[in-house]
């Protein structure tokens, strides 16, 4: 029974998508791509109504027969509630997601509710049979306010490092009671991309040069003020020019010199002994380190080299090259 | 908004029943079960209670249900019990008490939703039999009610609604039956309906009767008339008389069997009609019984037609029905108030009506042979009879006194008072004494008018006990001793006459005429709801149908229609559910200034989409020097009321106050851009 239930579902979602063909987000959920079942609860009522229906036929009793009617008619403005839930809903995802193996990855998708009715009970279901990460069906509940936007996040597990690819995602919801399961199919493919777990003792390459040279000044380049320049967007806080901006002037940047300005190079070829897993995750704590430690840093790996830079995409980038390799 | 595994124990903590909607479900089953709870064996209410009240206590401590074996030999025990009691699970009486326990113990193993969703389909179905037995129009309103908070439990059971307040659980799911309410309806007025049961039943367990019964011993008569209730309506057909009040006598069992103190009806074979030639005029009425659990139809004096199918009409005149009336039926029949039998009666019948058990009431035969001798013609000696009620001193009176051994004798020559029984039974031993066949007639008399919806109620208290006797060439006879002694018993009926004996309550009744008139109204409506709702059938449809100007209603038709309105129906439900997911309106501010730049759009001055109000006013002004003022002093309001303080951009964000005085600026500023209205373009001016 089971089996066929997986094997009838298995063809919906194939038929589906090749009905649908993928989605670009954000994506608004119509009316043709909206599916509904009845539950086991319904299909225990539509048992129950049918003997409701038959008692009071057979007592011919007209209050008996307006009771079970009206069930009936529950049941049936019960399905439209439930298929209206999701109608006209807007659907968006951050479709690429990092995340390191051992770890969550959070997919977050956001539901933006244009109508004036609230929208219960939506859940957003993963299907990851067949991705990398542990198996296993995973959700998120959120309910959206009328004219209001909510975000669910789906934390999926995921053990090993690489690139875990969902096709589809799901959209569920058996409300307002639980009688019918309407659900759609956004075909958009999310990307969580699974970085090494930060690993391995070695310190920075440049710290170790660094130590090996001269104790003169070592970390003091973050002191050695060099004057101001103009703000640009992302720069840390605390080298914000604060009394600059008090006085009322243009926000200005406080600039350093140092050694740290020079970039430091995470190479592969540095960890020669060790083994491809283990260099990796050296390459993220890394990465990791010198992120937080406002460093420019570079990465080279086999059939990869990111140039020389800092910040939170750069870092991004640094650690999905990580995850994609070899590829 | 935590991610949960859809399999495994976290799934198993969200499935995981409240306390409150617990609490909910056992409201619910509570009030269901009051309906019928005078029907449910003690022990089952009070094992549903105790169940109820050991899980809500133990959730209330955040406790889980007691162990499975526990249930289960709980469960074991009571349906056994149960089925001990009943010997049946089949019928309806059995049936509800048995699905009333599981639902209790269903509430002691809830653990999970499933679980609530057993009980809900429970209250439906035991709503719905308490449906099959009660006909009342409050019993309805209420199992709706029911209903309703039930499917409010469901609600509460969906993760937004379980930290919501109830109110709005009740107002969400009354919504949805208010949108369900037009499409039940479509379906109950032209679901095909078939005349009789599919299948027989047991029949249901309240077998407690009413009204007269087939014996009569004096005094029970009197019990009938302190009481008010209905016994059954009748409604004279269009075109037919009502009968004078002297006529108006409902027929009911014929007792034949006196053994000195009672009389009884033995029961007597269906015999097929004698041959009875009917004269006078014709009657043709509707009697509206209500359940008797008795079989006779009360029919007035003498029926010659009905259409009730299985009804049969006894040799001694009764209507009779095979099984007994658990349910308020509808007779529709024809009598003629006088009859001529066509054939002399059979010695059989004879000897069945003069037949006086030996050695009772010596006093009374005593005297039967007096007064025979005197008038040895039969005419004569009824005349005598009635006469010597009437001019002796007996007494009509709603609370005669005891009698002994021999009643009619105790009656007749020591007491002096009685009811209509006392009556009935002292002249028809007196006739048998005389060798004239005699019987009792129990059934009804008189009645009420209803003049605000023109029928008649005959309630118990209009119960009465009269003779008949076998007149040779003229047949059976109708005489109401009672009326030699009081003849506006017959004429304006009981109230009038036993005023000083009746309770309390009904005497104030009398005095009080708007009391009366209400509950003629009530009454009234309480026929209405009977005729027109529960007595709804296929003939009704096809009456609906002619309604609508659908020419040779039958029942196909009746189907079609009903398939129109569901389309219709369910158009309108998709509709009405969609209406709600349009984008909702913006802003009533918003809107009236884009209808002042569509305005002044149709006169050729269109805003650029970079245009703020101002900027665009000043532009207006120039094109068109005749609008300047007025546009120049709409758009700076707009402006002002937009984005000046104590702006609100969004109304329905800001709450309260600010919300009330910002729509009530929009709509004034509303208002005045409908009465600006542009006139020619700017090629014309």
């Amino acid at each position: 029974m089971n089996g066929v239930r997986q094997a009838a579902l298995k063809r919906l979602t194939t038929w589906s998508a090749r009905r649908h063909g993928r989605d670009a987000l954000p994506m608004i959920v119509n009316r043709r791509r909206i599916y509904i079942i009845p539950t086991r609860f319904g299909i225990a009522l539509a048992l129950l109504l049918v003997a409701m229906l038959i008692a009071g036929l057979n007592y011919n009793s007209n209050l008996g027969l307006a009771f079970g009617f009206l069930m009936v008619s529950l049941a049936l403005v019960a399905m439209h509630h439930c298929h209206r839930n999701l109608l006209n809903l807007s659907v968006d995802a951050i479709v690429e997601v990092d995340a390191f193996a051992g770890d969550h990855a959070s997919f977050e998708i956001l539901l933006r509710n244009e109508a004036g009715i609230d929208r219960c009970d939506l859940e957003i279901r993963m299907d990851l049979a067949e991705g990398r990460g542990a198996g296993g069906v995973f959700t998120a509940l959120v309910s959206v306010a009328a004219r209001g936007y909510q975000h669910g996040t789906v934390s999926v597990p995921v053990a090993r490092r690489g690139v875990t690819r969902l096709e589809r995602f799901e959209l569920r919801t058996r409300y307002p009671f639980g009688w019918f399961r309407a659900w759609t199919y956004v075909q958009s493919p999310l990307t969580a991309f699974v970085a090494p777990r930060p690993g391995g003792e070695r310190a920075l390459p440049s710290a170790s040069a660094a130590l090996g040279t001269a104790a003169q000044s070592e970390i003091r380049g973050d002191e050695d003020f060099a004057g101001l320049r103009a703000y640009e967007a992302g720069v840390p806080l605390k080298h914000m020019a604060w009394k600059v901006l008090a006085r009322g002037g243009e926000p200005a940047v406080r600039s350093y010199t140092g050694p740290a300005a020079e970039p430091e190079w995470l190479d592969w070829a540095m960890l020669h002994p060790l083994r491809d897993e283990a260099r990796l995750s050296q390459l993220c704590r890394w990465v990791l380190l010198s992120e937080s430690a406002q460093r420019t840093y570079g990465l080279r790996i086999p059939g990869t080299e990111i140039a020389p830079s800092r910040g939170a995409g750069h870092r991004s980038a640094c650690l999905r090259a990580l995850a994609r390799y070899p590829s | 908004m935590s991610a949960l595994p859809a399999s495994g124990a976290l799934t198993a903590a969200a499935e995981r029943v409240t306390f409150d909607s617990l609490l909910w479900i056992s409201a619910c089953l509570a009030l269901t079960l009051l309906v019928g709870i005078a029907a449910l064996p003690i022990w089952v209410t009070l094992t549903v209670a105790a169940s109820a009240g050991l899980r809500l206590f133990q959730a209330a401590r955040g406790h889980d249900a007691p162990p499975r074996s526990i249930r289960l030999g709980l469960a074991v025990l009571a349906i056994g019990l149960l089925f001990l009691q009943f010997r049946t699970f089949n019928g309806l009486s059995a049936g509800t008490a048995l699905l009333s326990l599981i639902a209790g113990l269903k509430i002691l193993e809830t653990r999970t939703r499933r679980d609530i969703y057993v009980i809900t389909m429970i209250i439906y179905f035991l709503s719905l039999a308490a449906l099959l037995e009660g006909e009342s129009f409050w019993l309805f309103i209420y199992l709706i009610a029911v209903c309703w908070l039930t499917t409010s439990t469901l609600l509460r059971l969906t993760s937004s609604a379980r930290n919501s307040d109830w109110r709005g659980s009740l107002r969400h799911a009354g919504r949805i039956l208010a949108q369900a309410l037009p499409l039940a309806v479509a379906f109950w007025l032209f679901f095909p309906r078939f005349g009789g049961p599919l299948w027989q039943m047991p029949d249901s367990g309240s077998n407690a009767t009413s009204g007269l019964s087939d014996s009569m011993s004096p005094g029970d008569i009197t019990n009938l008339a302190m009481s008010d209730e209905v016994a059954f309506r009748v409604r004279f057909k269009a075109g037919s008389d009502t009968p004078p009040p002297q006529e108006r006598y409902w027929r009911g069992p014929v007792l034949h069997d006196f053994d000195g103190h009672a009389w009884r009806r033995t029961e007597s074979a269906p015999v097929l009609t004698p041959g009875l030639r009917f004269q006078g005029p014709a009657y043709r009425y509707t009697v509206s019984l209500e359940p008797s659990q008795h079989n006779w139809i009360f029919v007035l004096d003498w029926p010659s037609r009905w259409d009730a199918e299985r009804a049969y009409l006894t040799s001694d005149y009764m209507l009779m029905e095979p099984n007994p009336l658990s349910q308020p039926i509808d007779v529709a029949a024809t009598s003629y108030s006088h009859v001529q039998a066509a054939q002399p009666l059979g010695p059989g019948m004879r000897r069945r009506d003069t037949r006086l058990p030996a050695g009772r009431n010596p006093r009374s035969l005593q005297l039967a042979q007096e007064l025979r001798n005197a008038h040895p013609d039969d005419p004569g000696y009824i005349d005598a009879v009635l006469a010597m009620f009437h001019s002796e001193a007996f007494f009509y009176t709603l609370t005669p006194p005891r009698l002994a051994a021999d009643p009619v004798d105790g009656f007749l020559f020591d007491t002096k008072r009685g009811f209509c029984g006392h009556y009935a039974s002292a002249f028809a031993t007196l006739m048998r004494a005389a060798g004239i066949p005699a019987r009792v007639v129990t059934g009804y008399q008189g009645g009420t008018y209803n003049r605000f919806a023109d029928y008649w109620i005959l309630r118990q208290s209009d119960a009465h006990a009269w003779d008949e006797v076998w007149m040779e060439g003229r047949g059976w006879v109708r005489i109401d001793p009672t009326a030699a002694i009081a003849p506006e018993r017959v004429e304006h009926g009981l109230n009038d006459i036993v005023t000083a004996d009746a309770p309390q309550f009904s005497r104030w009744q009398q005095r009080t005429p708007w009391f009366a008139d209400l509950r003629l109204r009530l009454d009234a409506l309480r026929l209405l709801w009977r005729e027109r709702i529960l007595r709804f059938d296929q003939s009704s449809q096809e009456r609906l149908l002619e309604l609508l100007h659908i020419p040779e209603p039958d029942g196909q038709k009746v189907a079609l229609v009903l398939a129109a309105c569901l389309i219709l129906g369910m158009t309108w439900l998709t509709w009405q559910v969609r209406r709600e997911l349009k984008i909702s309106p913006r802003d009533p501010l918003q809107r009236a200034y884009e209808r002042l730049c569509r305005r002044l759009r149709s006169v050729g001055c269109e805003r650029m989409p970079s245009e703020g109000p101002e900027a665009y006013a000043a532009r207006v002004s120039h094109l068109r020097p005749d609008l300047g003022a007025p546009v120049m002093a709409l758009c700076r309001e707009y402006s002002t009321l937009r984005y000046g303080a104590g702006a609100t951009v969004d109304a329905a964000a800001a709450g309260g106050a600010a919300a009330a005085a910002g729509a009530s600026d929009a709509k004034r500023f509303s208002a005045a851009v409908r009465r600006f209205r542009p006139r020619g373009s700017r090629g014309s001016s």
